[in-house]
């Protein structure tokens, strides 16, 4: 689960089906709800977190500014709706934005939250020390500027459709008096990290290892206290023991079903499942650039035809049907179906061996060993693929691609690495080739950083082949910098017309994530870019309670608060 | 069955006595029926092993149907199931024994000849050297040689299998060598070698030509033992992802295919390790044998 | 007997220090340092990095880092967990007690059934029943610990699902159990683990006793015994078991290694959270520090253990017990 990798983005497409809508009785609030995971969370900093359930959890903890609508719309401010921030004020030239905040928000320990809080989030996420992923995501917002203390201004470089978006999607607030005296390298080791205080509808209660994550209702909210009291993530150490939890009753809920699941769940009567159109595509990503020396091309891949004869070779519809049945889509290209500027009907490169077999015998690639191997210059059409040991799913997508390409003469060393591992050498840009998944966010713009060129150069880019193509990066400037939706619509697809026929991927599958969950919760709307988001609506009726949800708010004691404050 | 004889001949060195005492207990525990099951169940599997290409029914990479044939239960046609991948699980267990049974036999080469070597130096030299060495083993033996190993794996990801069948050689010499250093002691002073010294032989021919040969029962037993040992903690390292690494199949590594999926493809966690319990209890018998036929002798 | 204890004692200092000398070794030998693929964070810079080098002296001549390695073993330091953002002596501080609350339980467990299997053998040496017993035994002893715990997993919480999947605790009810709930919550997740370790040991156990009881009843004084009229069940009980215990002291030391192997799969497979698991985890994540730890807290626990059997022994045996 370390796998996957979070890098926020969002979509457009609703998903609807509000399964249980709110029930006029008042007794809906209470109970427990029970979620089955496979892996810790990486870190319970919101500016430092990379897992998911990092991400689920502080998004309980933590509020923003601010948080985007349900249609996900990404340009301005429309659909968004008040969270610490009661009301904001665009300056005449949108250079600037003033957030006012709410007066009755206050921290989990009781003190208020200030506009030196939004100024110290900002700043300390910028400060290179930290090390921030977020860092690079909020390039647009020069800074934050605190005239009073119920007033954070931020300003920005130039005008975009985004700024807002760009303001308060990316960071929740964290408390300055909390962290300013910690040193930002030592923020992930600190006590403060593993105590986290925030402002949302859940404090925290405790993080056992490898064992669970438990928050409770934070009653005197400024929003109002939260339907479920208590949230608990039930940390199993892999996905299988994540399922026989959750088909057994211990948890409520389990985020990712896989396609031989779905019988199992099926027998039993008592649980649901339930698709989420989540924004993440898989692809097998070539290295462009010779991994012992980044200035020459990559002796295969550099090869733009040869990369197409590649993909020519792979037939993808089959592979996404023996993985994920019927559970995903092929992927249109760096990109998903759910944003209303992707194209669902994208040229692809079809599915074609003979010809790909074709293109590489003119390329000199032929076959003259007896092992079917094609080879030019006495050097063999052989790369290693390197995929992530810990995703299941990515490495049998290697396996099947192994065989596909052997039937066209390539041979494919399959190398699993530890995820940090596969990391690192992606950074250092020294692999052949991987199979990579990104979970994207609501704004079509992450392709700058993740296939542009504006990330291929820096080590700490995402570009990790270092596909570079003017005229793709200027398509999709253009599209980021328009305010109506049809432009930004025809310059995107320019932009992804570009780079398939490059190439520089396999694109290979889009997964549609099916939640399964118990009958016995209310589900609210599953946001795409994050199913968690409504939690705190979630709710359970009264005759369905079970031991579990009634037990007390929390066992122990929350974390001790200053003198002279009071907790409910 | 000759080969496994003419295997443990040819690691032994050349200079041995012609009435091999390996000859004499091969023959003492075909005698006894156990043993004798044992020997054949463990002949069939090496058997099967080695003519792996000609017994198998599937090429155990072959991909026949990603989408039809995948995750198959155990049937007529797949006796023991299909992977994710809609490979054939008897097929790999087939292959995978070759691979587990080369692994653990290479790996007990290395061992023993280690093993020995640095048991009958000590044992032979005695005094402060004697000592070093054995305080040196003592500190190996109280490492316990799964976590040495995993610390050395870990050290170096992604070996090639004969790293692997090093390493494993390289940490499963340490209590072979004791038994060894006290053999030799005891032999040192025994009638037959002070009489050789009485005749003015090298110590370096009394260690070959009258040590040695004395050596080859425990050493028999240990070896047999110790395959057993490297089958599986080969297995086991395979299963935590730091053993064989794929596309090779072995018992552990199929295993591991399985791993995370365990309810769901039982048969893949079932087949290769039933294969795996019967190879290493027919070693446990023939060596429990052979160490009774060496003592009666 | 006093100067035995103290030899006893230096020579498992010695053997310590060796291991720290074979574990900085194994630090040093590697490829690249290993801090290098711990910091997977892209946005971590070279600055911090090497930072971190220096706080761990990895830019000192090696002799340095060697007195600076064995000295912070010496004050307990093991490093830092990159994994946990906690120091390793704290990670497996924490998971140690688990992993010898399990192998306590299997310890106990293995040695009452393993003698109990082999008297039961013994008193009826030769009979199906002891065949049938040995047979178990080996093929028990045969299994590979992983695959065991696999198999006990796959039975008793998938197809019979009387056991909880794994962990030490129900995750999301422990907390609020009374005193008496939270007991019975912890036995309930103890009792495969423990178990399936206990089957594994026993087979061992009663494969070793059967022989140490073999060996003695061809004894002078079970001769003796039998010609005052004892009957072959009160020969086992009185004389036989008795002298045959003695090497059960020495054999409690041999197991640990054993029990501690076995531990660490029983503890990854039914994710029973103690040192093997910790370790374990921290192969997946490279955690090089928590890996080494592991290394060096399971040969001194295998070190004491087997001084601890040979001290006993030499208290317990008459022959030692006059040097």
């Amino acid at each position: 689960m370390a796998a996957m990798r979070y890098a926020r983005l969002l979509c457009a497409l609703v998903v609807c089906g509000c399964v249980g809508t709110e029930s006029p009785s008042a007794n809906n609030t209470g109970g427990t709800l029970a979620i089955s995971t496979g892996g810790d969370p990486d870190v319970l900093i919101p500016s430092l977190v990379q897992s998911v359930q990092g991400a689920q959890i502080t998004d309980m903890i933590y509020d923003r500014l601010a948080d985007i609508g349900d249609s996900l719309n990404i340009v301005n401010d429309k659909g968004f709706t008040p969270r610490l921030a009661d009301h904001w004020t665009w300056s005449a030239d949108s250079l600037s934005i003033a957030f006012h905040i709410n007066q009755k928000a206050k921290w989990h320990d009781g003190l208020p939250v200030r506009s030196s809080d939004v100024r110290f989030t900002i700043a300390s996420t910028k400060d290179s020390a930290l090390g921030s992923p977020a860092a690079p995501l909020i390039s647009s917002i020069d800074s934050v500027s605190t005239p009073d203390s119920a007033t954070a201004v931020y300003w920005f470089h130039a005008r975009s459709p985004q700024q807002f978006y760009d303001a308060v999607y990316q960071l929740p607030i964290i408390p300055e008096h909390v962290w300013k005296n910690i040193p930002p390298a030592g923020w992930r080791a600190s006590d403060a990290a593993k105590n986290p205080v925030g402002s949302g509808q859940y404090r925290f209660v405790r993080w056992i290892p490898r064992a669970a994550v438990e928050l409770v209702a934070d009653t005197t909210n400024y929003r109002g206290a939260p339907k479920f009291s208590r949230l608990i993530w039930s940390i199993a150490p892999d996905f299988s023991t994540a399922l026989t939890r959750f088909l057994s009753g211990e948890t409520d809920f389990l985020e990712q079903l896989r396609p031989e699941n779905l019988a199992e769940v099926a027998k039993h009567p008592e649980l649901r499942t339930k698709q989420n159109h989540a924004l993440q595509y898989q692809f097998t990503q070539f290295n462009l650039r010779d991994p012992a020396n980044h200035a020459r091309p990559h002796p295969i891949f550099g090869n733009r035809e040869l990369r197409r004869a590649l993909t020519m070779a792979t037939d993808r519809a089959t592979l996404v049907r023996s993985v994920f049945d019927t559970l995903a889509l092929s992927a249109l290209g760096p990109t998903v179906r759910a944003y209303p500027t992707t194209d669902p009907n994208l040229p692809q490169i079809p599915f074609d061996l003979p010809r790909a077999r074709q293109i590489l015998d003119s390329l000199g690639w032929r076959v003259t060993t007896s092992d079917s191997v094609r080879s030019r210059n006495g050097r063999p059409l052989e790369f290693t693929l390197s995929v992530p040991s810990s995703s299941k799913v990515r490495v049998q997508l290697a396996v099947l691609l192994q065989e596909q390409l052997r039937q066209a003469g390539v041979k494919v060393n399959v190398e699993q690495l530890d995820f940090p591992v596969l990391v690192e050498k992606m950074r250092k840009r020294a692999f052949d080739a991987s199979i990579g998944q990104w979970n994207t966010q609501p704004s079509p713009g992450a392709v700058r950083g993740s296939w542009g060129t504006a990330g291929s150069r820096a080590t700490s880019g995402n570009n990790y082949g270092s596909y570079e193509n003017p005229v793709f990066d200027a398509y999709v400037d253009s599209a980021l910098s328009s305010f109506e939706p049809a432009t930004r619509k025809a310059y995107f697809t320019k932009a992804y017309e570009t780079i398939i026929q490059d190439a520089p991927a396999i694109w290979l599958a889009e997964p549609i994530q099916t939640v399964g969950y118990h009958s016995r919760l209310q589900l609210a709307t599953m946001r795409p870019d994050a199913w968690w988001a409504h939690i705190p609506e979630w709710w359970i009726p009264a005759d369905k309670r079970i031991p579990r949800d009634n037990a007390p708010p929390s066992a122990t004691p929350a974390p001790a608060l200053p003198a002279g404050q009071k907790t409910p | 069955m000759p080969w496994q004889t003419q295997d443990f001949a040819a690691t032994s060195g050349p200079t041995w006595p012609r009435e091999s005492p390996l000859a004499l207990g091969v023959r003492r525990i075909l005698r006894k029926p156990s043993s004798r099951v044992a020997f054949f169940v463990l002949g069939v599997i090496v058997l099967v092993g080695l003519l792996a290409p000609l017994v198998a029914p599937y090429n155990p990479a072959a991909q026949p149907d990603i989408v039809g044939l995948k995750d198959l239960p155990p049937s007529l046609a797949h006796p023991f199931g299909t992977d994710p991948y809609s490979r054939d699980v008897l097929s790999r267990v087939i292959f995978g024994a070759r691979v587990s049974l080369m692994i653990g036999v290479l790996a007990t080469i290395v061992s023993l000849t280690v093993g020995v070597a640095y048991g009958a130096i000590a044992g032979y030299a005695g005094g402060v050297l004697d000592a070093v060495m054995m305080r040196v083993l003592d500190a190996f033996l109280s490492i316990p040689r799964l976590l040495l190993l995993i610390g050395v794996l870990v050290a170096w990801p992604r070996l090639s299998i004969g790293a692997l069948v090093l390493f494993l050689g390289l940490t499963g010499w340490f209590g072979l060598s004791r038994i060894v250093r006290g053999q030799v002691l005891a032999l040192k002073h025994a009638e037959f070698v002070t009489a050789a010294q009485a005749l003015g032989a090298s110590r370096r021919r009394i260690l070959w030509r009258h040590l040695l040969p004395n050596l080859v029962s425990p050493i028999v037993v240990a070896a047999t033992l110790g395959v057993a040992h490297v089958i599986v903690l080969e297995a086991g390292l395979s299963y935590l992802g730091i053993g064989v690494p794929q596309p090779l199949a072995s018992w552990g590594n199929i295993i591991q295919d399985g791993a995370d999926q365990v309810a769901t493809l039982w048969w893949m966690s079932l087949f290769p390790g039933l294969f795996m319990v019967l190879t290493v209890m027919t070693l446990n018998i023939l060596a429990e044998a052979l160490s009774d036929a060496y003592e009666r002798r | 007997m006093l100067r035995y204890i103290a030899q006893r004692l230096a020579q498992a200092a010695v053997i310590v220090a060796i291991v720290a000398a074979i574990t900085f070794a194994l630090i040093h030998l590697a490829p690249g340092d290993p801090f290098s693929a711990v910091m997977d964070n892209p946005n971590v810079s070279e600055t911090v990095r090497q930072t971190l080098r220096a706080q761990y002296g990895l830019d000192r001549p090696l002799p340095e880092q060697f007195v600076r390695y064995v000295s912070s073993l010496a004050h307990g330091e093991l490093g830092w967990s990159f994994s946990h953002e906690r120091p390793v002596r704290e990670v497996l501080g924490r998971a140690l007690p688990n992993t010898l609350l399990l192998m306590g339980v299997a310890l106990v467990g293995s040695f009452t059934l393993g003698i109990l299997i082999a008297l039961i053998q013994v008193a009826r040496r030769g009979s199906v029943t002891d065949q049938v017993l040995s047979g178990l035994s080996l093929f028990f002893f045969s299994m590979p610990d992983f695959w065991l715990a696999i198999l006990a997993l796959l039975t008793f919480t998938y197809w019979l699902p009387i056991f909880p999947v794994g962990g030490a605790v129900d995750p999301v009810m422990h907390e609020y159990l009374g005193l008496g709930g939270r007991l019975v919550d912890r036995l309930r997740h103890l009792a495969l683990p423990a178990l399936t370790l206990t089957v594994l040991a026993s087979a061992a156990v009663a494969r070793y006793q059967r022989a140490a009881l073999l060996d003695v009843l061809p004894a002078d004084y079970i001769r003796t015994a039998r010609l005052k009229g004892l009957t072959e069940r009160e020969i086992l009980r009185r004389h036989a078991l008795r002298n045959a215990l003695l090497p059960i002291i020495s054999l409690v030391g041999l197991s640990f290694p054993a029990l501690l192997t076995g531990a660490f799969f029983v503890e990854k497979i039914f994710a029973w959270p103690g040192m093997g698991y910790a370790v374990v985890n921290a192969i997946g994540t490279r955690d090089y520090p928590l890996v080494v730890g592991g290394v060096i807290i399971g040969s001194i626990m295998v070190t004491l253990g087997s001084l601890l059997s040979d001290l006993l022994y030499a208290l317990a045996d008459p022959r030692l017990r006059s040097h």
